[in-house]
């Protein structure tokens, strides 16, 4: 091939290239125009190219320099359609980019939903001017029994209802025996040790673990979590503690909700109740409660005709659980993370 | 307690529609368990709270719906025609366990005919459970039933001696039931016994020698009164729990006993014929009154919050059998119990017994508590920044039973030496040692994801601690730790806890200190403090320990007392001003020998600065022996200078620099490379 016949044929490629760039309209027309000049494979610019081979050597150097000419005006050319149709600079999308797929997704942990519940239960009792309180999960009988009009020879008491701490006097027996240290088994023992410290008025909810021994299923595990409140002042009244349970539980499960008392029967209570909600038309058992017993008031030292107060506790496990759907307790104290990254 | 419909009419009115009668039983404190129907017959089983003996029968069933319905109750009337033959001349009892059984009373029947009981009386115990022996088993249980007085009926031919001795079992008696089984009896049990032999536990079951059969002739009915403690004892230790123990437990009515004692001979001889012997044997006949009760007027309101018409007050404890004694004053009112109502001792019960048939419905829901401001307690705001860090950080928050097995406590404890201590009971299975720390019910947490689903949990938990206290009857130290599990390298977790502890408002970085702990690999454990304050352990954790649950390693374990973590916190961050002049960056590079370690490095360089130092950044360790010789490293290092109230000149940022290299050489003979 003569020097002139290569020059013209990069000549006819520059103007086809050119006005094929021009006159691309859309992502279509440029990627054809794209792949026909400068395509890898077939691009007629690597045909050309080839043809550089049948140039006599003593004039491959002017060929080169035209070549290199052309090649850049035709990148020019493709440039400037380029960003003429990406409507702008050159950080234009590559065409392999796919948003649908997924993120990176940094790795966050979860809260335990019992936590979760008892924050939210917090935070519906805080707003009725409850603070929360705690205290040891190992007691003695005083704060778990006696101060809570739980006498002597009371079933409550039993050894084998409670978790009572191994003693030499425990071992000695072949039987077990009530210790001077237990689990405690509810966390009234929290709103007597405020008691013991604190005048009316008092207003607290006590939290935490308790112990039962109980044999796991389903809906049953020796430790669970209790939420207690507690109201002592001047003139408190069961009115008050019907008010404040609606107002909890309308708070907690978001609708006007409908209260009932029934009759029951707590040592540390009188009266006692049990109290249910009535939710999506059903009744459901909320817990216990009641107006604190004299024979208490009489126990931490506050006298009984000067001060009435109302207690109430609940199962933070059964609120927990019916809130998220939960069927097995269990699930809640398996450390499983299939459990609990869904939380 | 099992109610049958068709019997239950047989004391009361029950023209009301039986649901209306279900939900008012439940909202006057018989709650409504369920109702079955049993051959046409509605059972309704009844929850009787414990304090409520009197309910443990039809009959008073019955007076709790005539008081709900201001109806009366039809009390069967009990007619029994006795021989001349005295009692005592046939039979005698003596008393030697008085604390256990404050009243005993025994009858006799001469001449019955044992055989079936008549339809009626086997459908009536079949709708409640009890299945029909013979006419006179089936009539003792029948009273039972109908008012809650236990009774027993003994073989009188097969009592020794004629006499019936009540004390406690002895030292390796053995007792055989009526249902056939051996029992070990104890001095804690209290027997009824003969003159041989035990012949029944009181008031829990009787013995198979004893018992009514075919060829039984001549009988002794025992109705009495047995101590709820005893009873209890008795019946959980030989785990035979009996509907004779329940209401034993619960107490009975103790004029009751002789009207139980005549009802069930007046039944015994209808349906089995025979002679009751003239009188009864009865240990204890006087029976105490009942002390009296004040209503003072204005409590009912101050304690229900509100008005009830004191006519209304008095006509419920009236109907609930509370005779007013007359001995009123302008105090209030004084009642005298009825004796089947052991829980009525105090004004407050009298409160309760109006509330309760009043109806807690007329209890309004629009009494509001005054407000009162209420703070979130620091801890909790604590608890929240902890858990926000951790999250954060990709670990999630478990929660783990308090109370673990031998294994798990063994494996590791790094804050205390004292054994654990433990329960009577387990808890879950062979669980009976309460946690000395929260770190080996992670691992056992991170080795079941491990095993079940090949996760690598990396966990927290929040939650008390147990450590023996010194002397033994004081109760244990329990304090909240945060015990933290995760994979991966020790540099990870420990930069976990120092995020965290620059979250919590501290500035000072947590001390390390090596330690050796069991459970931890050698020289990979460290003890952590803030200032002088012991804050926790952090480390590597034994591939031994690692072996045990299965789990490969790496796993690095660290537990913070969050006491210690909260006494240096400072929830309430103070804005520190940002220096609005350029800074100067200079990385240096270090040679020095292997055994200086970074935080002396660091301690240097800080004090050669002073005030000056923005920031000091550890960038890396590398070691080249060939250059440096043994027991050399390269220490790479960055330090940001600058000033809060001046521009840094070259000059001052050289000398600076020149200050640390200083120092650096003089104090850790580290040499600068260039």
């Amino acid at each position: 091939m003569s020097l002139q016949d290569f020059l013209a044929s990069l000549d006819a490629l520059q103007c086809d290239a050119q006005s094929a760039f021009d006159s691309a309209d859309d992502a279509e027309s440029f990627e054809a125009a794209r792949v026909a000049f400068t395509g890898a494979k077939k691009g007629r610019l690597k045909d050309v190219q080839k043809q550089m081979g049948a140039v006599p050597n003593e004039e491959k150097k002017t060929a080169g320099l035209k070549l290199n000419e052309v090649k850049s005006a035709i990148q020019t050319a493709l440039e400037t359609a380029q960003s003429r149709l990406g409507g702008g600079d050159d950080s234009g999308v590559d065409p392999t980019f796919d948003p649908t797929l997924p993120g990176n997704r940094p790795i966050i942990g979860h809260i335990h939903p019992i936590t979760q519940t008892i924050n939210h239960l917090m935070e519906i009792m805080g707003r009725m001017g409850f603070e929360a309180a705690e205290g040891p999960e190992v007691e003695d009988p005083w704060h778990n029994f006696v101060a809570l009009n739980i006498p002597e020879d009371h079933p409550a008491r039993d050894p084998l209802d409670n978790f009572y701490l191994a003693t030499a006097a425990a071992a000695k027996a072949d039987r077990n025996v009530e210790g001077e240290q237990l689990l405690r088994s509810q966390t009234s023992t929290v709103q007597i040790r405020i008691m013991e410290e604190r005048q009316p008025p008092i207003r607290i909810i006590s939290l935490g673990r308790v112990y039962r021994p109980d044999q796991p299923d389903a809906t049953h595990f020796p430790m669970f979590h209790q939420m207690e409140g507690l109201l002592v002042d001047k003139n408190v009244t069961m009115a008050n503690l019907k008010t404040v349970l609606r107002v909890f539980a309308t708070n907690y499960l978001g609708d006007d909700v409908e209260i009932r008392f029934r009759p029951s029967f707590f040592p540390f209570t009188e009266p006692s109740v049990e109290v249910d909600f009535l939710w999506d038309g059903t009744w459901i058992e909320f817990g216990g409660a009641g107006m604190i017993d004299p024979n208490v008031f009489k126990a931490v030292g506050y006298d009984p005709d000067e001060v009435s107060g109302f207690a109430f506790g609940l199962g933070v496990e059964r609120l927990c659980m019916r809130r998220h759907g939960i069927t097995d307790i269990r699930d809640l104290y398996s450390g499983d993370l299939r459990f609990l990254r869904q939380f | 307690m099992l109610v049958s419909w068709k019997w239950l009419s047989k004391y009361v009115d029950l023209s009301m529609d039986r649901e209306e009668l279900e939900t008012r039983l439940s909202l006057s404190g018989l709650n409504h368990e369920g109702t079955e129907i049993v051959g046409g017959d509605p059972v309704i089983d009844l929850e009787v709270t414990s304090n409520r003996g009197d309910c443990l029968g039809h009959l008073g069933v019955a007076r709790e719906i005539a008081v709900l319905y201001g109806t009366s109750v039809k009390t069967p009337e009990v007619v029994i025609s006795e021989s001349d033959e005295a009692v005592d001349s046939l039979l005698s009892v003596e008393n030697q366990f008085i604390d256990a059984c404050p009243r005993y009373t025994a009858r006799v029947i001469k001449g019955v005919r044992v055989g079936p009981s008549p339809d009626w009386m086997v459908e009536a115990l079949a709708a409640v459970g009890i299945a029909s022996v013979n006419n006179v088993v089936d009539s003792t249980n029948y009273v039972t039933m109908e008012c809650g007085q236990p009774l027993h009926a003994f073989d009188f031919a097969k009592v020794a001696g004629a006499k019936i001795v009540v004390r406690p079992g002895k030292k390796d008696e053995k007792f055989r039931a009526i249902d056939h089984k051996d029992y070990q009896l104890d001095d804690s049990t209290c027997v009824i016994a003969d003159a041989k032999q035990a012949d029944a536990i009181a008031g829990v079951m009787g013995g198979a020698e004893s018992e009514v059969d075919e060829s039984t002739t001549d009988l002794v009915i025992e109705a009495a009164v047995f101590t709820p403690l005893v009873v209890r004892r008795a019946a959980r230790k030989l785990k035979l729990h009996s509907p004779s123990s329940y209401r034993f437990e619960r107490k009975v009515d103790p004029v009751g006993v002789d009207w139980a004692s005549r009802r069930v001979c007046q039944l015994i001889q209808e349906l089995a014929g025979g002679e009751v012997a003239k009188g009864v044997i009865d240990t204890a006949p006087e029976i105490a009154d009942r002390e009296s009760i004040t209503l003072r007027s204005g409590q009912v309101k101050r304690i229900l919050g509100i008005d009830i018409d004191p006519q209304e007050i008095t006509r419920i404890l009236n109907e609930l059998g509370c005779t007013a004694d007359g001995d009123d004053s302008d105090q209030g009112i004084s009642y005298v119990p009825p004796t089947w109502r052991h829980d009525l001792t105090r004004e407050a019960d009298l409160i309760e017994e109006v509330a309760r048939i009043y109806g807690y419905d007329k209890i309004p829901e629009d009494a509001p508590i005054p407000v009162a401001p209420s703070e979130k307690r620091p801890f909790d705001v604590a608890m929240d920044r902890v858990r926000a860090v951790l999250t954060a950080a990709g670990m999630s928050e478990a929660m783990t039973p308090s109370v673990v097995t031998a294994k798990v406590d063994d494996s590791l404890s790094p804050w205390t030496d004292k054994p654990a201590l433990q329960t009577q009971t387990q808890m879950l299975k062979g669980s009976k040692r309460l946690r000395r720390t929260l770190i080996p019910s992670l691992l056992q947490g991170r080795a079941n994801n491990w095993a079940t689903a090949s996760i690598e949990a990396n966990l927290f938990e929040i939650s008390h601690i147990y450590l023996p206290s010194d002397a033994g009857d004081t109760l244990p130290s329990e304090q909240y730790s945060l015990g933290l599990v995760a994979g991966g390298d020790f540099f990870d977790l420990k930069g976990i806890i120092e995020s965290l502890i620059l979250r919590m408002g501290i500035s000072e970085p947590a001390k390390v200190t090596p330690v050796e702990r069991p459970g931890f690999a050698k020289g990979g454990a460290v003890e952590l403090s803030l200032g002088d304050a012991p804050l926790g352990y952090l480390g590597v954790v034994d591939p031994k320990v690692l072996k045990q649950w299965k789990l490969p390693h790496p796993v690095v374990a660290a537990e913070l007392s969050l006491p210690a973590l909260l006494d240096a916190s400072r929830l309430v961050p103070q804005q520190q001003s940002v220096s609005a002049f350029p800074s100067v960056q200079r990385d240096l590079n270090f040679v020095l020998a292997e055994s200086v370690r970074w935080s002396e490095m660091e301690n240097v360089v800080r004090s050669a600065v002073g005030d000056d130092l923005a920031d000091l950044v550890y960038v890396e360790t590398y070691r080249d022996e060939k250059k440096d010789g043994k027991g050399t490293k390269r220490l790479l290092l960055s330090v940001v200078l600058q000033k809060s109230d001046d521009t840094l000149s070259g000059d001052q940022a050289d000398a600076l620099i020149q200050s640390i290299v200083a120092s650096c050489e003089k104090k850790l003979s580290a040499k600068l490379l260039s």
